[in-house]
């Protein structure tokens, strides 16, 4: 099968522009296709939105220097272009006649093998695949990525009648594997699946709220990361989506889903329509539901027809429902007469009604649910897992009753695989259920994700595979008896004393059996960092001679990732910050998701990497200096690194990180999360096969006095310049200690160990400074680090 | 003492770092100034040439291993003329022109050139390889010796208590004088144009477009920047501060060489003297009040010369910072309308070591312009200097 090596994007608006940047980030060859200017250059509209990408947040680029890769076309020149493209993603304006249009153009142009995909929102792919020649269907679907392409996993996959199904996998593997994007197959229903229900969860909450009289700020607080959706909640995510948008996806619902028994809810809104009639679009007007003045936000009042205040809180017994046990949760609400409680179990039933109701006719089976509305909103848990975790049946029956009582947003029962008394829920290990084919199905999975999402009634990750040795901080298994892994299971994986002790015991076990080891956890996280209340505590209980100890073992089994038999690849996604970062410099090989932010940003709380992290960038700014035969200029290759500790500064992809050196030329870098286990034990396996020993660790020169002085030279200034605290400059005088060798004159040779104990021999000093202990008591308050 | 005079007098174009100038290295501007310079004096055989002295701040690089000696050879000069590449920061150029002067004036070289070249695009500000003495740091007191510029020029504002405004509104004061002075043509006579490539769009098959351009004029004065567009940019050295980078004199690339000759040389070789070079003055401030030197060395200059304030009619007082030039004011006063009479570095541009140059041949066609007689050059110094060099045209 060949791949999909070359993919080209007709429209270079948000979405056609964005998709560009990622297929770049991907490192696949991309053309990108707008209508030729007729004044300057031919290209211009093209290369003004290549342009644009570097002033869109967040960065759609991974590297701002990609953009010159993307080649810029339009249609009138270049459309020779497309034969030798093995993907078309058309991108344009959501009108069928000018998809049609677009079509009759490019079609002569393409190879016979080449994919053709639309991204459109809301038409239909079968209505757009008539307009196709018949030769060309097979080879046409829909392909709806979400906003903004870089960042939102979730791609819906939308067949027509004529889609080839032998075609699929291959497609299917693309946007996988290389484009790191979770495929959703969808029915070719209006709104697909994700904004299907995503817009009704919106629609019913903007219904109940107005029904109940609560306000906006109100709704977000209740309807936020309480209920496991994202912070912007309801109203300010319609902000940031743009309430025109919101209403034109509304509507979309409401002009198409003719038979929705839901329908009336998704009629024009008038307080919606009044906002955009005033121009109020969300945040990229500056003012929706929404208003920020200087720093204080206000809310929109219908009623008002102004701008109020905020600042209301969620009643105290409401919040007493939410944090009770699941199968009380919404049950509890149902019966508590507040109005609070009531909008939150109405939107529940509400929601679980429609889903329930259209689950046979937008998808496959109820995981693909599920998981759009976790790829596509950001929701912890999909609104069916939501439900069976409640009791499946208790809820069940209590929507009847509020049917029966004419409170429903419809009057249609749920359907009758759902009243079933024999019904738990739609998800069960290994099966979901089908409510097109009244069964439960096998879904298919996906081959290199090794560990699949696990939805609730599915089981647990930690069922995979088989545990050596475990803890409440760790796990140590295997999924073959070659390869352990060892995941960390604290929380944001930070790593504290039973941590490390866990680790050192998995690098014994990998050591004594002769396999090498991979350090993956199916958190979003690779590690947070070391645990600072654990330092503070040992600090407060055995002083500084404890600390003293405690940072020996952690740089000690650092080191021992390095300098033990068997290999070790860590396999990094999300923040590897601090002890994490340092874990993960002093693997044999990392593998990177592109979503990986790595930084050793200790200095945000007064401190320093001390676990063998400054010596490790002391150690690289050696070896490089030797080998370009300058050792006397180690402070020059040191430098970087070192402001980087200095501002705390995290890489905003794995390319970054890679740039900066902090992943080796060799490292990986994988585009979906989910495949990374299965590169980083294919990446053990290779060292294994390549007869692994561990890496010598020769003397390095350091930077000596002489570096020290440059990087006091920039410190000055930068405290000069009121950038730095007057702490912030006694942190980066011991930093530059550490770093560049303490006292000794530039070039001379030192042991790492050397290195390790003036880490050991200044930690524990600035740790004590009441500057470092106020910034670390406010990090582990607040969350956010202070500059004193 | 022998007098001095200064026969010819030329300078590049400045451009803007990463400019106008930015494909054309250092030593090949330094090149057409020292031809442009010769061209200005036709009766004049360059196998006279005695010496070339080039003042250079960041003698590295394409700017290192004496640039003056190879640019000289490339210029045509002879093998028997010498050369040399000397630096004082800011005021390399000067004293460039001060140290060829001297042999003159102590009847051991008739024919002198002097000038100065900066490719700030090329080589930056502080060098590739910025690398200050351990033994700074050892010692509060010498720590401003590792002191930016900017947090010079930012303590002169507090200690002077200059204000953002005032700072903006002589930026405004310098571009409108250079683009005054440009429409009227006052600087076609000192400028030698060159030549510059530009190459666009290369391509797979090896086609790419070429365009040479002729660079005649100065690129950094702003034709319609106002106070609202200066206002609004942020601090550059302090978070707080006032110093931004419309009120500080640009990253620059130029180059400029001027012929110095002995009375005798004047008549030998039928010349025809543009100003006698009349003396000098060098002097050192604290590293972290740097912007003041000029306040150090001109009055001691002038009173030397037995010349009043009052009696200048051009000063070039090199414009490193708004906020530096406001504090010589305060203790100078210079005569506004003299002072810097087309603008200074903060439009014009400061190729650090060929300013000193760039400024006395600025003066020094100013003055034949304007029928002046006596002229100033002054400049503040990195690290704490100050040096000012006094003419008279004839």
């Amino acid at each position: 099968m060949k791949p999909i090596a070359r993919v080209a994007v007709m429209g270079a608006g948000v979405m056609g522009a964005q998709l560009a940047a990622h297929l770049i980030n991907q490192g696949i060859p991309v053309r990108l296709f707008d209508l030729p200017s007729d004044k300057g250059a031919r290209n211009e509209r093209t290369q003004q939105a290549i342009a644009h990408l570097s002033a869109i947040k967040p960065p759609p680029l991974v590297d701002p220097g990609r953009a010159m890769l993307i080649q810029a076309c339009n249609i009138d020149d270049d459309l020779a272009q497309l034969a030798d493209c093995d993907l078309v993603i058309e991108a344009i304006g959501e009108r069928i006649d000018w998809k049609e249009a677009l079509f009759s153009r490019i079609v002569p142009h393409m190879a016979p093998d080449t994919w053709l995909v639309s991204n459109t929102s809301g038409l239909s792919l079968t209505a757009m695949a008539k307009t196709l020649p018949e030769e060309r269907r097979p080879l046409f679907c829909g392909l709806h990525f979400f906003n903004p392409p870089r960042y939102m996993t979730l791609v819906e996959l939308i067949r027509t009648p004529w889609t080839d199904e032998t075609a699929i996998p291959r497609l299917w593997e693309f946007v996988n594997s290389r484009l790191g994007k979770n495929v959703v197959f969808a029915c070719d229903t209006p709104n697909f699946i994700a904004n299907r229900i995503g817009v009704a969860a919106t629609v019913f909450a903007f219904y109940h709220a107005q029904r109940l009289g609560l306000s906006c700020a109100l709704v977000d607080e209740l309807t936020g990361t309480r209920l496991g959706h994202p912070r912007s909640a309801t109203y300010r995510t319609a902000d940031v989506v743009g309430l025109d948008i919101l209403a034109h996806v509304i509507d979309t619902t409401y002009r198409q889903a003719m038979d929705d028994p839901f329908r009336h809810c998704f009629a024009p809104n008038p307080r919606l329509q009044q906002l955009i009639a005033n121009g109020s679009l969300g945040a990229k007007t500056g003012r929706g539901f929404y208003r920020k003045e200087g720093k204080t936000i206000l809310q929109w009042d219908a009623e008002k027809g102004e701008y109020i205040a905020t600042g209301e809180t969620p009643d105290a017994k409401v919040l007493a429902c939410l944090t009770a046990s699941p199968p009380e949760r919404l049950i509890r609400l149902r019966q508590l007469d507040h109005p609070q409680a009531q909008f939150l179990w109405a939107i529940h039933r509400d929601l679980f009604h429609y889903c329930a109701h259209h689950l046979s006719t937008i998808a496959n089976f109820a995981m693909d649910v599920d998981l759009a509305l976790r790829w596509g909103f950001g929701w912890n848990l999909g609104p069916f897992e939501v439900w069976q975790m409640s009791g499946w049946q208790t809820v069940a029956q209590a929507i009847e009753a509020d049917r029966q009582q004419g409170v429903t947003l419809s009057d249609q029962p749920l359907p009758a695989w759902a009243l079933n008394p024999e019904c738990r829920g739609v998800h069960k290990p290994d099966e979901s259920w089908s409510a097109q084919k009244e069964t439960w199905v096998i879904p298919r999975g996906v081959p290199r994700q090794r560990i699949p999402t696990f939805l609730i009634g599915m089981g647990k990750p930690e069922s995979v595979g088989t545990t050596i040795q475990e803890s409440g901080a760790a796990r140590l298994w295997t999924l073959d008896d070659e390869v352990l892994i060892f995941s960390l299971r604290t929380k944001m994986n930070t790593l504290g004393e039973t941590a490390l002790e866990a680790m050192d015991q998995a690098l014994e076990q990998a050591s004594l059996r002769g396999l090498p080891l991979v350090l993956w956890s199916p958190a979003a996280h690779f590690s947070a960092g070391g645990d600072l209340a654990g330092f503070i505590q040992t600090y407060t209980q055995h002083g500084l001679n404890g600390l003293n100890q405690a940072q020996r073992r952690f740089q000690d089994i650092i080191q021992r990732l390095r300098s033990s038999p068997v290999p070790t690849v860590a396999a990094l996604q999300g923040f590897a910050l601090g002890g994490g970062c340092e874990v993960a410099l002093h693997c044999d090989r990392r593998v990177a998701h592109t979503e990986t932010n790595m930084g050793l940003v200790e200095v945000n709380v007064g401190l320093f990497p001390g676990a063998g992290g400054l010596t490790e960038m002391a150690r690289r700014a050696g070896c490089r200096a030797l080998d370009d035969g300058l050792p006397l200029q180690v402070g020059d290759y040191l430098k970087a690194d070192l402001s980087r500790i200095l501002r705390c500064e995290v890489s905003g992809s794995a390319q970054e990180a890679k740039r900066w050196g902090w992943l080796d030329v060799g490292d990986v870098i994988v585009p979906h999360a989910g495949e990374l286990l299965h590169v980083a034990l294919s990446q053990a396996r290779a060292l294994v096969e390549a007869s692994y020993g561990a890496p010598l660790v020769y003397p390095v020169p350091v930077a000596g006095i002489e570096g020290r002085a440059q990087v006091l030279s920039a410190l000055i200034n930068a405290h000069q310049g009121g950038q730095l605290s007057d702490h912030d400059l006694f942190i980066g005088r011991t930093l530059a200690q550490v770093a560049c060798g303490g006292d000794l004159p530039a070039g001379t040779l030192v042991p790492v160990e050397y290195l390790l104990a003036l880490e050991r021999e200044q930690f524990g000093p600035l740790l004590a400074t009441p500057k470092s202990r106020e910034r670390i008591m406010s990090f582990l308050e607040t969350g956010k680090a202070v500059r004193n | 003492m022998n007098n001095v005079y200064i026969v010819a007098a030329t300078r590049t174009p400045v451009g803007k770092g990463k400019g106008q100038l930015a494909t054309i290295r250092a030593d090949t501007l330094l090149i057409s100034v020292l031809r442009g310079a010769l061209a200005q004096v036709p009766t004049l055989d360059p196998e006279v040439v005695e010496d070339v002295v080039i003042g250079c701040a960041m003698p590295e690089g394409e700017q290192g291993l004496n640039i003056a000696r190879s640019a000289a050879l490339l210029a045509g000069l002879p093998i028997s003329a010498g050369a040399m590449t000397l630096n004082r920061f800011c005021a390399s150029g000067l004293s460039a022109i001060q140290m060829a002067a001297e042999r003159i004036q102590l009847g051991q070289a008739d024919i002198m050139i002097a000038g100065g070249v900066e490719s700030m695009s090329r080589v930056p500000m502080m060098g590739f390889h910025p690398a200050p003495s351990p033994l700074i740091f050892e010692n509060p007191s010498q720590l401003p010796l590792a002191w930016g510029m900017g947090a010079t020029a930012e303590n002169l504002a507090q200690i002077w208590n200059i204000s953002r405004e005032a700072q903006d509104s002589l930026s405004l004061l310098s571009h409108q004088r250079a683009v005054a002075a440009q429409d009227r043509g006052d600087f076609t006579a000192e400028i030698t144009p060159l030549e510059g490539r530009r190459i666009i769009g290369v391509e797979n098959d090896g086609e790419y477009q070429e365009q040479v351009l002729t660079i005649a004029h100065d690129e950094g004065p702003r034709r319609n920047t106002d106070m609202a567009a200066l206002g609004r940019l942020k601090p550059a050295f302090h978070v707080r501060g006032s110093v931004t980078a419309g009120n500080s004199s640009q990253i620059s690339d130029g180059a400029s060489a001027l012929i110095l000759v002995s009375e005798q040389a004047l008549v030998r070789h039928q010349l025809t003297p543009l100003a006698r070079v009349m003396g000098f003055s060098v002097k050192g401030v604290a590293p972290e009040i740097m912007g003041l030197g000029p306040v150090k060395v001109v009055p001691p200059l002038l009173e030397r010369h037995g010349l009043e304030q009052s009696q200048l009619d051009w000063i070039e007082l090199n414009e490193a910072f708004a906020a530096q030039v406001l504090a010589v004011q305060k203790h100078l006063a210079f005569d506004p309308e003299c002072l810097n009479p087309v603008g200074g570095a903060i439009a014009l541009g400061h190729p650090l070591g060929a300013s000193g140059a760039i400024r006395t041949t600025t003066l020094i066609h100013g003055l034949r312009r304007t029928q002046g007689r006596y002229g100033l050059v002054t400049l503040c110094v990195g690290m704490g200097q100050g040096i000012a060099g006094l003419f008279e045209r004839l």
